[in-house]
C-alpha cells in the first residue's frame, strides 16, 4: 500500500477529514506526523529564512519528521477556496518552497486548488488521483466522498460546538465556567498546543469557556465580514473578522482574544479591522502575536491579566 | 474638488502632467520624507508593509494641503495591495478627513480603460480624444525620465567626478517634468542623453554588474530603499534593473491585452524551482536570478518587511542550482542608512573577489 505523509500543520486542521476520505477511497495509507515538539519546530526553523512566518517553519519541521516514513508527502497549493478570495502567497508557493528548502524529502503530491479556474481544478484533482489509479471514475468518486466528509466535519463543529482538536484528536474540553472568551485566528495557531503554549487549556484552567470560529456558521461569518470589511479579500477573513465580529456583535462573550503569527501579512490588516470594531463597540479585545521566541511566562501573564480585566469589568 | 495622490518613484510626473492638462484642481504631496514616514507609522496597522505606510503618509499630507479626492491603486493580486485603498480610506475617515477615494485597478480587467475612466470622471467629462492626448503626453515624460535613469546606471560608476551624473539627472528630471509639449519632451530627452554621455568617464573603470530585483514599489521608490541604486553607483557598481514604471505601463496597459507576455522568458527560467504565480513580483525575482546568473556579478533583492510573495521567493532563491550571490534587503521604517551602506560595501567586496576568482578560472562571460 502506498503511504502518503500528511504534515500536522497549516491546512491539516481544516481539511484533514477531506484528505482522509479522498486517499482512503483511492486505497492509500495515511501517515500523519506527530504533534509539534521543540525538535520539530527547531528543525523547521533551521531550514527557512528568518522572515518566514512561524507556522510555515513548523510545517517544514513536520515535513522533515515524515522523511523515511512515507512514499509521498501531500502538499497542496491552495490559491483560492472561493472566487475573488485569495490565500496568502505562502500557501500558493508551499510545494515549491518545500522542495527548495528540503531537497531530501520524498516526492511531493501537489495539487493546485483554484476555485476561479474550475476547469483546471478537475484536471488538477485527476492528476493527483493518477498516482493511485488510472480510473477517472474512481477519482471522481473519491473527490465526492472527500467533499461530503468535509461538509459533515464543518457542520458537526457548528452543530455540537466543537473545536477541530476535539473532533480530530478526541480531546475533550470543558464547557462550564464563569466567563466566556472568543478565540479567533487561523486554525493552525489555535489548535497547535506547542505554538500557542496550550492557550485553550490555559484559559479553561481559569474557568473560562472558550468559543472558536468553527462554532459559528458559515453564513453568519460571511455576513459579518461583509458588514465590517465589505466582503472577504483573504481566505481566512471569515474566521477572523467574521467570527470575531459575530461574537462581538451578538454580545455573547465577555472578551475577544485574537491570535496571529508575527509577520503574518493578511493578519496584519485583519486584526486592525477587528481591533477598530471592538473599540467602537467597547468590548475587551487583545491580540497575541506568536513566533518561535514567544515565552510561555509572558504569554501566561498577558492572558491572566486580560481575564482579570474582563471579570472586573462585569 | 481637489485631487491628491500618493508617490511611487517618478509616477508623480505623468499624473501631475495629466491633471495639469485636464485643468483640474490638485495638489502634489511633498516628496516622501521622514515626516511622511512618522505620520504613516502612527496611523497604520503595526505589521503592515512599508508601501502601505508610505502611501498613507502621502495621502495624509495631501489631505493637509486640502485634497478631498484621492487616487489610489487597487487590485486583486495575492498581496496586500488589494487592501490599500479600502484600508487607507477607513483610516483617513477615522482621522476626521472627509475624503472620497477614487480607486483604479492595476491587476485585472482592462487597465488602460480603467485609467481613462478615472481621468474622465475627475475631469468632469473631458472628451475621449483629449484624454488620450493627455495620457500620451504624460507617458512620454515618464518614458523619457526612465530612459535617462537607466543611462545613469551605466555612467554613475564610471564618472570621474563623483556626483556629476546625479546633478545632470536632477536637472533633466526637472526640465522634463516642466516641459510644455510633446515635442519639447523629445528634444529634452535627446539633449540630456547627450549631456549624460559626455560626462567624463574613467577609462580604466571595470564596474561590477549588479541586478536589482524585488517588489516593484520598494525597488522604484528611492526613499523606501535608502537610495540603494545611487549608493551602489558610488561604490563603483553598475546597476541593472528590469522593473520600471514605464515598462509596466507599456506592457500592462498596452501589450499584455494583445497577448504579449514580457516575463515569458523569466517565468520559464523560474519553472524548475517555482511553478506558479505567487502574487506580487515573487515569480519574476526567482526567474531573474536564474536568467542572469552568468551575466551579472550579483543581485540585490529588495522587499518590504513581511512582504508575502517576496519571502517565498527569498526562500526558493537561495536554493537554485545557478549560482549568483544575492543580498536580500528588507525595507521597513527601522532601516538605517549606515547599516545598509556597510552591507552594500561588504557585498561589493565579496563580488569583486568572486569575479577575480571566476575570471582566473575562465568561468565568466563578462
Amino acid at each position: 500500500m502506498v503511504k502518503v505523509g500528511i504534515p500536522r500543520a497549516l491546512l491539516y486542521y481544516e481539511y484533514y477529514p477531506m484528505w482522509r476520505a479522498f486517499f482512503d477511497a483511492l486505497g492509500a495509507e495515511l501517515v500523519v506526523s506527530e504533534s509539534t515538539t521543540k525538535d520539530v519546530a527547531a528543525s523547521g526553523v533551521a531550514r527557512v529564512t528568518a522572515e518566514t512566518c512561524f507556522p510555515v517553519k513548523i510545517f517544514m519541521g513536520h515535513v522533515i519528521s515524515l522523511i523515511g516514513k512515507c512514499d509521498f508527502i501531500f502538499v497542496p497549493a491552495v490559491r483560492s477556496m472561493e472566487e475573488k478570495v485569495h490565500n496568502c502567497s505562502k500557501f500558493l508557493g508551499l510545494p515549491d518552497m518545500t522542495r527548495a528548502v528540503i531537497p531530501e524529502c520524498p516526492p511531493l503530491l501537489e495539487v493546485d486548488i483554484d476555485m476561479e479556474k474550475k476547469r483546471e481544478l478537475y484536471s488538477s484533482v485527476y492528476a493527483l488521483g493518477r498516482h493511485f489509479t488510472w480510473n477517472p471514475l474512481k477519482v471522481r468518486r473519491a473527490a465526492k466522498l472527500a467533499l461530503q466528509s468535509h461538509g459533515e466535519y464543518k457542520a458537526r463543529m457548528v452543530r455540537e460546538g466543537k473545536t477541530p482538536s476535539e473532533v480530530l484528536e478526541g480531546k475533550s474540553e470543558q464547557r462550564d465556567g464563569s466567563s466566556s472568551v472568543a478565540l479567533v485566528g487561523h486554525p493552525y495557531l489555535l489548535y497547535d498546543d506547542y505554538v500557542n503554549h496550550r492557550l485553550i487549556s490555559r484559559l479553561e484552567g481559569q474557568g473560562v469557556i472558550v468559543l472558536t470560529p468553527e462554532m459559528v456558521s458559515q453564513a453568519d461569518m460571511k455576513q459579518t465580514t461583509h458588514e465590517l470589511a465589505g466582503g472577504s479579500y483573504w481566505t481566512y477573513e471569515d474566521e477572523v473578522i467574521g467570527a470575531g465580529g459575530y461574537y462581538i456583535k451578538k454580545g455573547v462573550v465577555d472578551g475577544v482574544i485574537s491570535v496571529m503569527a508575527f509577520g503574518c501579512g493578511p493578519d496584519s490588516v485583519m486584526m486592525h479591522i477587528l481591533d477598530r470594531y471592538a473599540r467602537r463597540e467597547r468590548r475587551p479585545y487583545t491580540c497575541l502575536t506568536l513566533d518561535e521566541h514567544t515565552a510561555e511566562a509572558g504569554l501566561a501573564t498577558r492572558v491572566e491579566a486580560f481575564i482579570d480585566m474582563v471579570r472586573k469589568r462585569r | 474638488m481637489r485631487i491628491g495622490f500618493p508617490h511611487a518613484g517618478n509616477v508623480y510626473i505623468p499624473i501631475r502632467t495629466a491633471l495639469q492638462e485636464l485643468g483640474v484642481d490638485f495638489v502634489v504631496p511633498p516628496p516622501t520624507s521622514k515626516r511622511t514616514l512618522d505620520l504613516a507609522t502612527k496611523y497604520s496597522p503595526e505589521g503592515v508593509c512599508l508601501p502601505f505606510k508610505l502611501t498613507l503618509g502621502n495621502l495624509i499630507e495631501s489631505c493637509e494641503l486640502g485634497a478631498d479626492t484621492l487616487l489610489q491603486a487597487q487590485g486583486f493580486g495575492v498581496c496586500r495591495l488589494g487592501y490599500y485603498a479600502r484600508g487607507q480610506e477607513g483610516i483617513l475617515h477615522d482621522m476626521g478627513y472627509n475624503i472620497e477615494m477614487v480607486k483604479f485597478s492595476v491587476s485585472e480587467g482592462n487597465k488602460l480603460l480603467g485609467f481613462m475612466r478615472v481621468f474622465k470622471r475627475i475631469s468632469g467629462n473631458a472628451s475621449w480624444p483629449k484624454i488620450i492626448m493627455i495620457l500620451r503626453f504624460g507617458l512620454s515624460k515618464l518614458n523619457a525620465v526612465d530612459e535617462l535613469e537607466s543611462l545613469t546606471h551605466k555612467i554613475r560608476p564610471r564618472e570621474e567626478k563623483r556626483g556629476e551624473t546625479n546633478q545632470v539627472f536632477k536637472e533633466a528630471t526637472l526640465a522634463i517634468e516642466n516641459a510644455a509639449s510633446h515635442s519639447e519632451v523629445i528634444r529634452l530627452r535627446r539633449e540630456y542623453t547627450k549631456r549624460l554621455q559626455s560626462i567624463p568617464q574613467r577609462k580604466d573603470a571595470d564596474p561590477l554588474k549588479v541586478g536589482i530585483v524585488g517588489e516593484i514599489f520598494v525597488v522604484l521608490e528611492p526613499f523606501s530603499n535608502l537610495d540603494v541604486e545611487r549608493e551602489l553607483g558610488k561604490l563603483g557598481v553598475e546597476v541593472v534593473r528590469t522593473l520600471s514604471y514605464s515598462r509596466w505601463v507599456k506592457y500592462s496597459l498596452f501589450l499584455n491585452p494583445l497577448g504579449v507576455d514580457e516575463w515569458r522568458e523569466v517565468h520559464k527560467k523560474a519553472w524548475p524551482y517555482l511553478k506558479r504565480d505567487i502574487g506580487g513580483d515573487g515569480w519574476e525575482s526567482v526567474g531573474e536570478k536564474v536568467l542572469h546568473s552568468r551575466d551579472w556579478d550579483g543581485m540585490v533583492h529588495l522587499a518590504p518587511f513581511t512582504c508575502l510573495p517576496e519571502i517565498v521567493a527569498q526562500n526558493i532563491m537561495s536554493h537554485t542550482r545557478e549560482d549568483l550571490p544575492v543580498l536580500t534587503i528588507l525595507c521597513d521604517e527601522q532601516m538605517g542608512r549606515a547599516g545598509m551602506i556597510t552591507r552594500l560595501e561588504a557585498f561589493a567586496d565579496l563580488l569583486k573577489r568572486r569575479r577575480t576568482k571566476l575570471r582566473s578560472e575562465g568561468l565568466l562571460r563578462n
